[in-house]
C-alpha cells in the first residue's frame, strides 16, 4: 500500500573523509606547519643570498645580467609573498579558531595544514565576474594596483644586513609613496564597481587614508631624524645598541595605530566592514580579482609588522654567536631573528583582530587629526632634541 | 510617509538611497530599511517588514488550543518557551485551572533560562555588528549549554513546546536542577569575561555612548517595552506590574538606566542576565525535587470568553488576546509582539545618525524576525 | 591628568579584553566531530518519527486517529477500514509528511498505545523532498533501523537483536524524577 516508493539512497550519507580525531598524527601536523616556515626561510635565503651568489659564479653581474638577476629575485619574492599569504591566512584561521574555542580548518591536510592551498585553487576556478554597471578597465585594474603597491614594499625591507633588493637612500620616501598607492586601488575598485556599498567603502578608504597618512609621515620623519638616514638599512644599523622603541616610544605607538589603519585591520576596517557595508569596496569582486585584494591584504599583514620591527625593534639585530657578519650563516641567522620578531607582531595584529570591535570612521579621523598629529609633531620635536643632545 | 522609493528624490542629487536588507548581514534576519544617505549621515529611514510573514494568527485560529501552543514557539525563536506562556496563561485563566506551584516554578526557571539564552544571542550578534567576532562564538557556546539542558527535559532545543495548560508537559529530567546549578556557576565565571569584552571595552563605549538616544517621552509614545524602555528610564516590567507564575515569590530588581542611549540598552541587558541568574538561584532552592507538574485539564477543552495576558519576554511585553466562542478553537488570537513594537523607533533613532551608528542602534533594539513578521 | 588617567583606563580595559580572549587558547574546544563521532542525544530528543511494530511483526497501532487529530501541522494522513474478521480497524494508509512536520511530538503524546514514537536518527538530509513524505513502510523502517525509541507512556524501549521489545534500563530512561526515584526506594526497603 505504499504510495511513494522509497529509493534506496534515501538518506544523504556523509562521506567520512579527511580528519579523524582518533587518528591524528601530531608529528605529521608539525611537519606540515614547519614546512611553511622552512619554505619562507628558504625563499628568503635563496632570494638574497642564493641568487646573487649564483649570478656571481656565472659572472653575470653587469649590464643585462644584473637586470636578469634582479628580475629573478623579484620572481622569488612573488613566490615568497604567496607563501606568506598562505601561511598567514592559515595562521589567522587557526589562531581565531583557538581563541574562539574551536579548531579552525581541520579537514585538508594534517590538522588543516593545506586548507588555504585548496582555497586558493577554489578562487582560481571561480568565474571572474564583472558587473554590468562596472567600469571594465578600472574594475580590472584596481586589484592589480593594490597588489603591486603592497608588493613593492618588499623592495626596501631589509631581511638581514645587506639583504635587501634596493638599499636606497630614499627608502622612507619610497615607502610613503608606495604604501599610499594601495589605497588608490581600493578607491578605484570601489568607485568603479557600480555598487553603492562599494562606493561608500571606497570613500571611507579615502577619508581614512587622509587621516592616517600624515601621522605616518611624521613618524617616518622622527625615525629618520633619530636614525640619521632615510635608508632602512642604515636605520636598522643605527639601532645596534638600543632599539628605537625606547627613545621613540610615542612615534612607535602612533606607528602601530596608523599601520592598523593602513592595513584596514580590525579597529579601523571601515572600508570593508562586513556588518555595515557587507564587504565594502570588494563586494563585487570574485575569483582571482578578489584573490589579489586578499593577497595584498595578507602581504601587507606581513610587511607592516616587518616595518615596525625595522623601525623600532632593531630589525635583524640579535646575538650572532661569533659568526662573521656578511657571511651566509650570519645572514640566515639575522633573517631568522627578523622573522621571529615580525611573527610576534603579526601575532599581536591577529590578536587585535580576534578581540576588538570596530570604531566609527569619523572617530578615527577625529582621533588622527586631534590627537595623533599633535602627538606625532611632539614626538618629532622630541626626537630632534634628543638627537641634538645624545648623538 | 509610509514608504519611500528607492530612487533619489528629484532635485536632491546629494542623497543616496540604499536598501539595508533584507539580505544585509546586520539586519538580524530579514529587515529591510530603506535609508537615505547623505555622505554617512542618514536623512531618511523607513523599515519594511513582512519578508518572513507566515500568517500566524490566522493559522492559530484554525487550530485547537492544544495545537496553538507549538505554533507560538515559532514567533520569537531565540527565546523558546517564553512565547508559549501568554497563550497558556490566558487559557488557564479562562478555564480556571489550578496550576501546581511546582509547575509554576519549573515554568519560571525555563522562562529565565531562555532570557539568558536570548540575551547571550543578542550579546554575540550585537558585538558582531560592532565588528568583534569572538564574543559571538563564546556566547553561542554558553547558550548551547542552556539549549542542552532544555533538550534533556523537553526533547527539543529551540522550539521546545514544553508548557501546556495547567503546567508543563512532562516532569523535568532527574539531573535538571543539578544541570541548572552547574550552568549558573559557569555563567558566574563567564560574566566577567563578557564584561571585559563588551561593557568595559573603550571601543564599545565610543560606538554606543550618546548614540541613538531615546527619550523617556518618545519611548512611551512609541509603545516600546522591555530593555529598550527600561534603558530610557521607565521601570515598567510585566513581571513586577502584573506578576505571573512564580514571580511573586522571588526577589529581583528591575534594572533601569536614565541615559536612553545604545550603551544603556546594552547595560540593561547585562543586568538582566544577572537578575535572571538570581531568580533561578532562588527558584532552585524553592522548587521541590519531586511533585506534581501538571494540573488537571480536560483534553477536549472548550472555552468561551476573552482574555489578554502578557509576559515579560526577553524583548519586552509579549501579550496575547484570546477570544473563545465556546468551541475548541479560538475565535480570535492576537499577538502583541515586543520586538515588533520596539521596531517603531527605527525612524526616530536612525534619522540624523551616522550609518555605522544605525547598525549599533539596530543591534541594541534586538529584533527577532520570527516575531515581528509572525 | 584626568586625560592621562582616562587614556590609561582605556588601555587597561583593552588589555584586559585581549587577555580575556587569549586565555581561551588554553581551553579545550568543545567541538563535536559530528560526522566521525555521533552526538550523544538525550533520550527524549525529538529528531524523527517512527511507527513501532509488535514483536510478532503485527501492527501496534490501533488506528484510533488520535495522532491525526492532535497534529498541529496536520501532516498525518490516515485511512482505515473495519477489520472484517474480529474487532478494530486496519490501516489503509498512514502517511506523515516529514517535510512539513514540526517535530512537536504532539502526536506521540496523543497516541494511546505508543505506536508512534520519536527516534534519534536525525540524518535525514536528502536531495529530494518527496523522499521525506513518509508512508507506513518508511515509518516502520525508521523504528527498525533506530532500534531505540521514546514515547511518554512507555519511556525508552529497545528492540533487541532477536527482535524482542524490552523496556530500557533505568539509566537510559529520561523519566521524571518520581519515576526514577522509585526503584531506589525499593532497594532500600530490601
Ligand atoms: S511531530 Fe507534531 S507536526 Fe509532526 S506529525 Fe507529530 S504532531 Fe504532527
Ligand atoms: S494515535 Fe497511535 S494508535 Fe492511534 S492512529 Fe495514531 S499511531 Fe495509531
Amino acid at each position: 500500500m505504499s504510495y511513494i516508493p522509497i529509493p534506496e539512497d534515501r538518506h544523504f550519507r556523509i562521506k567520512r573523509i579527511g580528519y579523524d580525531p582518533g587518528r591524528s598524527r601530531p608529528w605529521l601536523e608539525r611537519l606540515v606547519y614547519s614546512l611553511y616556515v622552512f619554505a619562507f626561510w628558504g625563499f628568503v635565503i635563496a632570494t638574497y643570498a642564493g641568487v646573487p651568489a649564483l649570478f656571481d659564479a656565472l659572472g653575470w653581474t653587469a649590464g643585462w645580467g644584473y637586470v636578469v638577476m634582479r628580475a629573478t629575485q623579484v620572481v622569488l619574492l612573488f613566490l615568497l609573498s604567496a607563501v606568506i599569504a598562505l601561511m598567514l591566512i592559515l595562521a589567522l584561521r587557526k589562531y581565531l579558531g583557538k581563541v574562539q574555542e574551536r579548531y579552525g580548518p581541520m579537514h585538508y591536510g594534517p590538522a588543516g595544514g593545506i586548507q588555504t592551498v585548496f582555497d586558493a585553487l577554489k578562487l582560481l576556478g571561480k568565474e571572474d565576474f564583472v558587473p554590468a554597471a562596472a567600469d571594465w578597465l578600472t574594475f580590472r585594474l584596481a586589484p592589480a594596483v593594490t597588489f603591486v603597491s603592497s608588493f613593492a614594499i618588499f623592495a626596501v625591507v631589509p631581511f638581514a644586513s645587506g639583504w635587501t633588493l634596493a638599499d636606497t637612500n630614499v627608502g622612507l620616501i619610497y615607502l610613503i609613496a608606495v604604501s599610499t598607492l594601495s589605497t588608490y586601488g581600493v578607491l578605484l575598485g570601489g568607485v568603479s564597481s557600480g555598487n553603492k556599498w562599494a562606493l561608500v567603502g571606497a570613500l571611507r578608504a579615502g577619508a581614512q587614508m587622509v587621516s592616517y597618512e600624515i601621522p605616518l609621515a611624521l613618524v617616518f620623519l622622527s625615525v629618520a631624524v633619530w636614525g640619521g638616514s632615510l635608508s632602512l638599512g642604515r636605520i636598522v644599523d643605527s639601532q645596534m645598541g638600543l632599539w628605537n622603541v625606547v627613545p621613540l616610544f610615542i612615534p612607535f605607538v602612533l606607528y602601530v595605530i596608523s599601520s592598523l589603519a593602513e592595513l584596514k585591520h580590525i579597529p579601523f576596517d571601515f572600508p570593508e566592514a562586513e556588518s555595515e557595508l557587507i564587504a565594502g569596496y570588494n563586494v563585487e569582486y570574485s575569483g582571482m580579482s578578489f584573490a589579489f585584494f586578499f593577497l595584498a591584504e595578507f602581504v601587507e599583514l606581513f610587511l607592516l609588522p616587518a616595518l615596525i620591527v625595522v623601525f623600532f625593534f632593531g630589525g635583524w639585530h640579535g646575538p650572532l654567536f661569533g659568526l662573521e657578519p656578511g657571511t651566509l650563516a650570519a645572514g640566515a641567522l639575522q633573517s631568522l631573528y627578523f622573522t621571529i620578531k615580525t611573527a610576534v607582531w603579526v601575532w599581536i595584529f591577529l590578536w587585535i583582530r580576534a578581540t576588538l570591535p570596530r570604531y566609527r570612521d569619523d572617530q578615527l579621523m577625529e582621533f588622527a587629526w586631534k590627537a595623533m598629529i599633535p602627538l606625532a609633531l611632539f614626538g618629532l620635536v622630541l626626537a630632534a632634541y634628543m638627537r641634538l643632545i645624545w648623538r | 510617509m509610509s514608504t519611500i522609493s528607492v530612487d533619489p528624490v528629484p532635485g536632491r542629487s546629494d542623497e543616496m538611497v540604499v536598501n539595508m536588507g533584507p539580505q544585509h548581514p546586520a539586519t538580524h534576519g530579514v529587515l529591510r530599511v530603506v535609508i537615505g544617505l547623505e555622505g554617512e549621515r542618514i536623512t531618511r529611514a523607513v523599515p519594511h517588514i513582512g519578508y518572513l510573514h507566515r500568517n500566524h494568527e490566522k493559522i492559530e485560529e484554525a487550530r485547537t488550543y492544544f495545537q496553538v501552543v507549538p505554533y507560538t514557539d515559532r514567533m520569537d525563536y531565540v527565546s523558546g518557551t517564553q512565547n508559549e506562556l501568554p497563550v497558556v496563561l490566558a487559557v488557564e485563566d479562562l478555564l480556571g485551572v489550578e496550576v501546581p506551584q511546582r509547575a509554576k516554578q519549573i515554568r519560571t526557571i525555563f522562562f529565565e533560562l531562555f532570557r539568558i539564552a536570548s540575551h547571550l544571542v543578542w550579546m554575540g550578534t550585537a558585538m558582531l555588528d560592532l565588528g568583534a567576532i569572538t564574543p559571538f562564538l563564546y556566547t553561542f557556546w554558553d547558550r548551547e549549554i542552556i539549549l542542552g539542558i532544555v533538550e534533556r527535559t523537553a526533547g527539543a532545543r529551540m522550539l521546545p513546546n514544553y508548557y501546556t495548560f495547567g503546567g508543563v508537559r512532562r516532569d523535568v529530567h532527574p539531573e535538571f536542577f543539578k544541570d541548572v546549578a552547574d550552568f549558573l556557576d559557569h555563567m558566574q565565571r563567564r560574566m566577567p569575561d563578557y564584561e571585559h569584552l563588551v561593557l568595559e571595552n573603550p571601543i564599545v563605549h565610543a560606538r554606543t555612548k550618546g548614540v541613538g538616544v531615546l527619550s523617556k517621552e518618545r519611548a512611551i509614545a512609541r509603545g516600546v517595552t522591555g530593555p529598550v524602555l527600561r534603558a530610557s528610564g521607565v521601570a515598567y516590567d510585566v513581571r513586577k506590574a502584573f506578576p505571573y507564575d512564580a514571580y511573586p515569590d522571588v526577589e529581583f530588581e528591575v534594572p533601569t538606566s536614565s541615559d536612553g542611549d545604545t550603551y544603556a540598552r546594552f547595560w540593561v541587558r547585562f543586568q538582566e542576565i544577572y537578575q535572571a541568574c538570581k531568580i533561578i538561584r532562588q527558584l532552585l532552592e524553592q522548587t521541590p525535587k519531586t511533585g506534581p507538574y501538571k494540573g488537571k485539564v480536560s483534553p477536549r477543552l472548550k472555552i468561551s470568553g476573552e482574555r489578554y495576558r502578557a509576559v515579560e519576554n526577553s524583548r519586552g511585553e509579549l501579550g496575547v488576546y484570546v477570544v473563545g466562542d465556546g468551541s475548541d478553537r479560538p475565535y480570535r488570537i492576537k499577538h502583541r509582539g515586543a520586538a515588533f513594537t520596539n521596531l517603531q523607533v527605527i525612524p526616530d533613532l536612525f534619522i540624523g545618525a551616522k550609518f555605522s551608528d544605525a547598525i549599533a542602534i539596530l543591534s541594541s533594539l534586538d529584533p527577532v524576525f520570527g516575531e515581528i513578521d509572525r | 591628568m584626568s586625560l592621562l588617567s582616562e587614556v590609561w583606563q582605556a588601555v587597561k580595559a583593552l588589555g584586559t579584553g585581549m587577555a580575556t580572549v587569549h586565555k581561551r587558547v588554553y581551553e579545550d574546544a568543545p567541538t563535536e566531530f559530528y560526522p566521525y563521532v555521533q552526538p550523544d542525544l538525550p533520550a527524549v530528543s525529538v529528531q524523527s518519527l517512527a511507527l513501532v511494530e509488535n514483536e510478532d511483526g503485527s501492527e501496534r497501532c490501533i488506528v484510533c486517529l488520535q495522532c491525526e487529530r492532535a497534529c498541529p501541522a496536520q501532516v498525518i494522513t490516515i485511512e482505515r477500514h473495519r477489520n472484517p474478521e474480529g474487532k478494530g480497524f486496519l490501516i489503509d494508509r498512514f502517511d506523515i509528511d516529514l517535510v512539513n512536520c514540526m517535530y512537536c511530538a504532539a502526536c506521540v503524546e496523543a497516541c494511546p498505545v505508543s505506536s508512534i514514537v520519536t527516534i534519534q536518527d536525525f540524518e535525514m538530509s536528502t536531495y529530494d523532498l518527496h523522499t521525506l513524505k513518509a508512508d507506513i513502510d518508511f515509518l516502520h523502517e525508521q523504528s527498525r533501523r533506530s532500534r531505540r525509541w521514546y514515547s511518554p507512556k512507555f519511556g525508552v524501549e529497545i528492540r533487541t537483536d532477536d527482535g524482542k521489545i524490552v523496556k530500557a534500563p533505568p539509566e537510559m530512561q529520561p523519566g521524571g524524577l518520581a519515576e526514577l526515584l522509585k526503584p531506589a526506594e525499593e532497594e532500600v526497603d530490601q
